[in-house]
């Protein structure tokens, strides 16, 4: 089968949906040594499909496991800085600033967005015309080739190096080997994707991520117990036998993973629903009040996606109105605070692609894979990336000229 | 090294014992020493309760009914003079209820479907320490109850007849033998499995050095939640079930609705006739993941998505460990009937956010969709207390847990 576009967003000629299916397809390939029968890339190949539970909240999840929430917040809020660095559940944001009446500068809005990188290279790769007119369908305005590729006129250069160029000016390399070694940066260095949230570019947030987080998780791992019964793995022995540990702590490896686990266990299958991609389940809007009311229906502007797919969210007053983002209050438990940035919001939104699982099936012994891991303990505050976050937010506090944020003081990372 | 509270029945094969007391105790003193020294003299006494030993009986023994209590540090105490530790992370105003309206009534929360009793107008259970009391028998927990008393009459300043603390209010609960709730229906079959409890409950360490203290420990959630049988007892069994989830007899998880909207019900549950909280029914008894619109708005479906990997916060996965109750009302029918809910949890973010959430409790009372709801199944459950407290870890060498925070060594 081929998957649509995500969120059948775009209507794509046959030959852009051909294109998108190879990108599929090739992640597929490069992870043939992790594929079992647990997962499948064709969702029509699974009988009595039932939709799975893989979701979880946007905030960035490691500056608070490694910190706390307040600093989690101040650093994910820190313009692209923080974008780049934390904005890795599959989900990115962009806070828009206008100056009110007496000139000062403030949020206006903020643009959250959870559409693949790798989508969007797909498009521009193959055809600059439509991907200037999704950019300009997703942004409001059309923006120069420029803007998009760095030069004047994209259709004159090659596909190679349309995709070096595209990745320079918005969507950086993905970690994909060959735009690295063609020194694409990975972060775009153009200010389209930097100044505005116009799809994701943390190279954690790509496609082949998704995929694999998924495709490792659809094994039926077990542990022997010392009297020879078995039982399912549990997520620390999961993520260390795979040596991946440092994923087990964020929000959305450990929910794909496991969900894919737990139904390999029981013997289903998995697959992504199509279209493939990487959706904005809910949003708590009744915690959004202005002046006491919750927040108008027109400041939440969902896009990019039919209903049940959306992939873009602009929240927060038009340019018309008088109000800016920070009017906005957030009703959290007993507290009432300014919604000043990305971070707030994500908490409330629910981020997952669609996941199908079929129907149960044995698992036939020679099927099992039984992991020994001696010491199944994770700590998550004493993960590698924790002391990145430490210097992150000393760098943060350099920056703002203060020695502490919200009054936390930050012990060494053991 | 340190250790959760007793109290928190989250390892298998232990069972919470079948009756519940829960005291609020309000600091009639501002110093946060003087209140500590107060609460230490109470432990003491609760421990001597637990081997069965009466202040007023000394050399005599009773019955301690295996009584278990735990200790719980609410956020006003904080406020307290003398304080050695700051508020915990867990305990800021986001992780709190509000509270009522000073004429009564108001939401729990904003986003969320539960409010308080139009004849509640303060909350009490926002006092600076709590004290669940478990115990086998009536009398093991009642009797903590009054032994509070008694100590801190013995205690009070002569002058002011005042001591430290009071007991501001307590409420009482039983566990039911049958494994089901006052609507009838079977309550607690699908919470956590016993081996992902702790990484629910334990607070995990962060590099946050001022917050050390509370690591191992536990933040508890307490709602006094009554429900509204009259409204209940007007539903047809069919609307009953598609609130709740399960089927009304067997307790069985709905998995489907036919074309009539009649419902469905697991096929081969409960396996070989055996009640749905008989072991042999715990891998079924979690509700499958359903696709209609319908089941996914009842209570069961609401409260937990089937999201894999509890350990994660945003599963909205609690620990819970509530009790029933029933007591006189001057109002019709004559009584109160609830749930003492209590829940743990390393963050209470957890709870507060099921409950706001849309699509899971979010503007939800109980269950179904409240559009098309009438006003009366909109109040079905309405809130009587609430409140989130710290339970601090046990570490060696305390007088109690959290005696630390209060300046004591």
């Amino acid at each position: 089968m081929a998957y649509s576009a995500p969120g059948k967003a775009d209507d794509l000629s046959p030959a852009l949906v051909a294109r998108w299916n190879d990108a599929i397809q090739a992640t597929w390939d490069d992870l043939a040594a992790l594929q079992s029968r647990f997962m499948t890339l064709d969702p029509g190949q699974l009988r009595e499909p039932s939709r799975a539970a893989v979701k979880w909240f946007g905030d960035p999840a490691e500056p608070q496991f490694c910190i706390d929430e307040e600093t989690a917040r101040a650093l994910s809020d820190w313009g692209v800085r923080g974008r780049h660095a934390l904005h890795n559940e599959y989900c990115e944001y962009a806070v828009v600033h206008r100056r009110d009446a007496t000139g000062k500068l403030r949020p206006k809005r903020v643009q959250v967005t959870s559409e693949l990188r790798e989508y969007w290279s797909a498009v521009a790769v193959a055809d600059p015309d439509a991907v200037r007119e999704m950019a300009a369908r997703t942004l409001g305005f059309e923006p120069s080739w420029r803007d998009l590729y760095g030069v004047d006129d994209p259709l004159a250069l090659d596909e190679d190096a349309r995709e070096i160029a595209f990745g320079h000016a918005v969507a950086g390399n993905g970690n994909h080997a060959r735009l690295q070694r063609a020194g694409v940066p990975a972060q775009p260095t153009g200010s389209l994707n930097r100044d505005n949230a116009l799809f994701m570019t943390h190279p954690i947030n790509g496609l082949d991520d998704l995929v694999y987080i998924l495709l490792f998780g659809a094994h039926p791992y077990t542990v022997r117990e010392p009297g020879g019964d078995r039982r399912p793995a549990t997520r620390e022995e999961i993520f260390i036998s795979q040596n991946v540990e440092h994923l087990a702590c964020r929000h959305a490896d450990p929910a794909a993973a496991i969900g894919a686990h737990g139904a390999a266990i029981a013997g289903r299958t998995v697959a992504f629903a199509d279209p493939l991609g990487m959706y904005l389940q809910s949003l708590a809007q009744d915690l959004f009040l202005i002046r006491d009311e919750v927040v108008p229906g027109e400041w939440v502007r969902w896009s990019r996606g039919q209903e049940g797919m959306r992939m873009r969210l602009e929240f927060g007053p038009g340019d018309g109105d008088d109000e800016f983002l920070d009017d906005i209050v957030v009703a959290e438990g007993a507290s009432e605070e300014p919604l000043t940035g990305g971070y707030q919001l994500l908490k409330q939104v629910e981020i997952g692609p669609l996941v199908l699982a079929g129907a149960t099936s044995e698992v036939r012994e020679r099927e099992f894979e039984d992991l020994d891991v001696p010491n199944p303990t994770i700590t998550c505050r004493e993960a590698d990336v924790c002391r990145e976050m430490v210097t992150l937010k000393r760098e943060y506090d350099r920056e703002q000229g203060q020695a502490r944020v919200a009054q936390r003081v930050v012990g060494p990372v053991a | 090294m340190t250790q959760l509270q007793e109290g928190i029945y989250h390892r298998p094969g232990k069972r919470p014992g079948r009756c519940f007391a829960i005291l609020f105790l309000r600091a009639r003193s501002t110093d946060a020493r003087e209140v500590g020294e107060c609460f230490a003299r109470l432990w003491d006494m609760y421990e001597g309760l637990k081997r069965g030993e009466l202040r007023d009986l000394p050399g005599e023994t009773v019955k301690p009914g295996d009584l278990t209590i735990l200790v719980g540090i609410g956020p006003n105490a904080f406020r307290l003079t003398g304080m050695t530790r700051p508020l915990p992370a867990g305990l800021g105003d986001r992780a709190r209820f509000l509270s009522p309206k000073p004429d009564g009534g108001g939401p729990l929360l904003r986003g969320a479907g539960l409010s308080y009793a139009v004849d509640v107008r303060e909350n009490p259970a926002t006092e600076e320490l709590v004290v669940q009391a478990i115990g086998e028998s009536e009398l093991a927990v009642k009797r903590v109850v009054v032994e509070t008393w008694k100590l801190l009459q013995d205690i009070a300043d002569p002058q002011s007849a005042s001591a430290p603390l009071e007991t501001r209010t307590f409420y009482l609960g039983f566990q039911r033998d049958d494994g089901r709730s006052w609507i009838d229906f079977h309550d607690g079959v699908s919470n956590l499995r016993s081996e992902e409890r702790e990484a629910v409950i334990v607070i995990d360490p962060t590099n946050v050095s001022d917050q050390e203290w509370t690591f191992g420990g536990t933040y508890l959630a307490f709602l006094r939640l009554q429900v509204d049988l009259g409204v209940w007892r007007g539903l047809e069994r069919r609307e009953q079930e598609l609130l709740v989830g399960r089927d009304k007899l067997t307790g069985c998880p709905l998995v489907s609705l036919r074309e009539d909207g009649t419902p469905v019900a697991l096929a081969g549950c409960p396996i070989g006739g055996r009640p749905i909280t008989a072991t042999e029914n715990d891998p079924i008894a979690e509700p499958p993941t359903v696709t209609d619109e319908r089941l996914l708005r009842s209570h069961i479906q609401r409260a937990n998505h089937h999201v894999p990997s509890p350990e994660d916060p945003s599963t909205r996965r609690v620990f819970r460990q509530g009790y029933e109750f029933l007591e006189w009302s001057p109002s019709a029918p004559g009584f109160r009937a609830g749930l003492n809910f209590v829940s743990f949890q390393d963050t209470s973010i957890r709870l507060l956010s099921m409950l706001t959430q849309p699509g899971w409790l979010g503007g939800t009372n109980f269950g179904g969709d409240p559009a098309t709801q009438s006003e009366a199944l909109r109040r079905l459950l309405l809130v009587y207390a609430g409140g989130v407290f710290l339970v601090p870890p046990v570490q060696d060498g305390e007088r109690f847990p959290g005696a630390a925070a209060f300046g004591l060594a």
